[in-house]
């Protein structure tokens, strides 16, 4: 792993209707690294991905991503840096008037620079990768809500992005595909060298990929490091969230030490 | 009760300050995404189609009627007085000037300015504008200059096939139900040279569609919430583009005419 970071956030914040949603993060993630964002429901964990995109803007802080930081950036240039960075949606957020092989050509055919046959090979080739082969010509709305949720995933990861934000993407699905999507986001990790932040709950079959965790609490960052610190952790809340998602009884840290 | 009745106004005033600056605001936004000019081609096109070649039916439709309800109105004074010649001019001054580019803008605004609105409300709560923007898509450039050419140029063509319509439904019916032979209609319309009442018609219809396309894209990238939002949005935007329908027409009526009389 490489100690280049490629995104940077420092001393974020964001309400909405005065409801603080996020106060005060801090946060780095380096070339190659897999980050994942955990936190009770509602903490703020998709906020603070759009926040990283671009999408929202916050009320205060800075982020840097890939080396640039967003808010000396105009709309025309965040645009450009957007085509380095891929999101994979909580709510697939599929474009409901073209088909799957659209959908997943989309950001290739807008960029331009990938000919069509090259194209339609990447998105088979993507779609295979995700465990759906023969989708291509269904429209979504044809898809159960785990297909489109692959989908999502293909589509975000298609044009090899330096940074991928996963937005939840195994909500809905079965264990066999989560371990799936899991094991995919590791093996495009790999190849493309790309670092990545996954937002999931699933923070058992996140051991598998994450490099770090980082758990958002009450609107700040309340735990950040490996899964063996946070078995070591001393903080009830991080030790709660661990023990119940990890599955790893914790109940030892209670008593000063291990039986 | 007075204080209440003052908090309502003001109320009221806030809330038309806010759709007449978003609205204005959209405009500007849409212009500025127009210099230098840089369309997307097939999205273009697919509004064009959407917006004129699906529309025709029903402008058709709500011309001839309204052509044939212009003659039903001035037949009685006209059987009255012997003066069929006036009817092609009566039927042709209101169509041209004034009925068919409001009925029709109407008619475009609850057909296309509201399917336009859920379109893009629905594509607002389900993330599908963020996910453009995501892409690296400009969400303007993309969706709602296409929808604005589209509506402009399609109802000034509608307009102008509508005017048409709305003449032979008004010579129909004139023949049919009046006994005025329908060339005496015709020859109505075209000695009262009314060209200047079919362009300042098409003018209309062109502020018309730039009025609907801007309220309807404002209304359907503002939603908030699911489909409740949704809905509230496109009641919001039929209504406002109604208003607006009306506001321009009446704003093209004075100049026109203040321009005629000096």
């Amino acid at each position: 792993m490489s100690q280049e970071v490629v995104l940077r956030v420092k001393g974020l914040g964001k309400r909405f209707e005065g409801v603080c949603v996020l106060d005060g993060i801090d946060f780095e993630l380096r070339a190659g690294e897999i980050v994942g964002l955990i936190g009770p429901g509602g903490c703020g964990k998709s906020v603070f991905v759009k926040l990283c995109c671009g999408l929202l803007t916050p009320d205060r802080g800075e982020i840097e991503v890939l080396g640039q930081s967003l808010r000396q950036l105009a709309e025309k240039d965040r645009q450009k840096l957007r085509t380095r960075i891929g999101l994979s949606f909580q709510n697939y957020a599929l474009f409901d008037f073209m088909t799957v092989g659209e959908n997943v050509a989309f950001p290739l055919a807008q960029d331009g620079a990938v000919a069509a046959p090259e194209i339609a090979n990447r998105v088979q080739q993507r779609l295979n990768e995700v465990g759906l082969p023969l989708v291509a010509g269904l429209m979504p709305n044809e898809l159960s809500g785990g297909m489109r949720k692959r989908v999502g995933l293909a589509r975000a990861t298609i044009a090899n992005a330096e940074l991928v934000f996963y937005d939840d993407p195994t909500a809905g699905l079965d264990p066999v595909t989560s371990s799936k999507i899991f094991n995919l986001i590791r093996d495009l990790q790999i190849a493309h060298r790309s670092s990545s932040i996954i937002v999931s709950h699933d923070v058992d079959r996140m051991r598998a990929v994450c490099d770090r965790y980082v758990l958002l609490y009450d609107c700040q960052v309340r735990f950040s490091g490996t899964a063996d610190d946070a078995l070591l952790s001393s903080d009830p809340i991080v030790h709660e969230f661990f023990q119940r998602d990890v599955g790893v009884d914790l109940s030892f840290r209670h008593d000063g030490g291990p039986a | 009760m007075i204080r209440r009745g003052l908090a309502l106004l003001g109320s009221n005033f806030l809330q038309a300050s806010e759709i007449l600056g978003g609205v204005l605001l959209t405009l500007w936004r849409i212009l500025r995404a127009m210099v230098p000019p840089r369309f997307d081609g097939p999205e273009t096109w697919m509004n064009f189609y959407k917006v004129g070649v699906k529309s025709y039916p029903i402008v058709i439709l709500t011309a001839l009627f309204t052509g044939a309800i212009m003659v039903i109105q001035t037949g009685a004074y006209v059987r009255q007085t012997g003066a069929t010649g006036l009817l092609g001019w009566g039927a042709g001054y209101a169509v041209l000037a004034e009925i068919g580019p409001v009925l029709i803008g109407l008619m475009f605004s609850g057909r296309v300015g509201a399917n336009n609105t859920a379109e893009l409300g629905t594509m607002k709560v389900t993330e599908q504008i963020d996910a453009l923007r995501a892409l690296a898509i400009d969400p303007m450039h993309h969706l709602v200059v296409p929808r604005f050419l589209a509506m402009v140029v399609m109802l000034v063509l509608l307009t102008a096939l509508g005017d048409l319509f709305a003449l032979i439904g008004g010579a129909l019916t004139s023949e049919l139900l009046l006994d005025v032979d329908y060339r005496v209609f015709f020859r109505g319309v075209f000695e009262s040279q009314l060209l200047g009442e079919y362009y300042t018609g098409l003018a209309k219809a062109a502020c018309f569609g730039g009025s609907i396309s801007v309220v309807s894209c404002y209304y359907g990238l503002s939603v908030e919430g699911g489909a409740t939002g949704v809905g509230r949005a496109v009641n919001g935007s039929v209504v406002t583009s109604a208003i607006g329908i009306f506001v321009f027409d009446y704003l093209i009526t004075y100049l026109v005419n203040t321009r005629i009389t000096g």
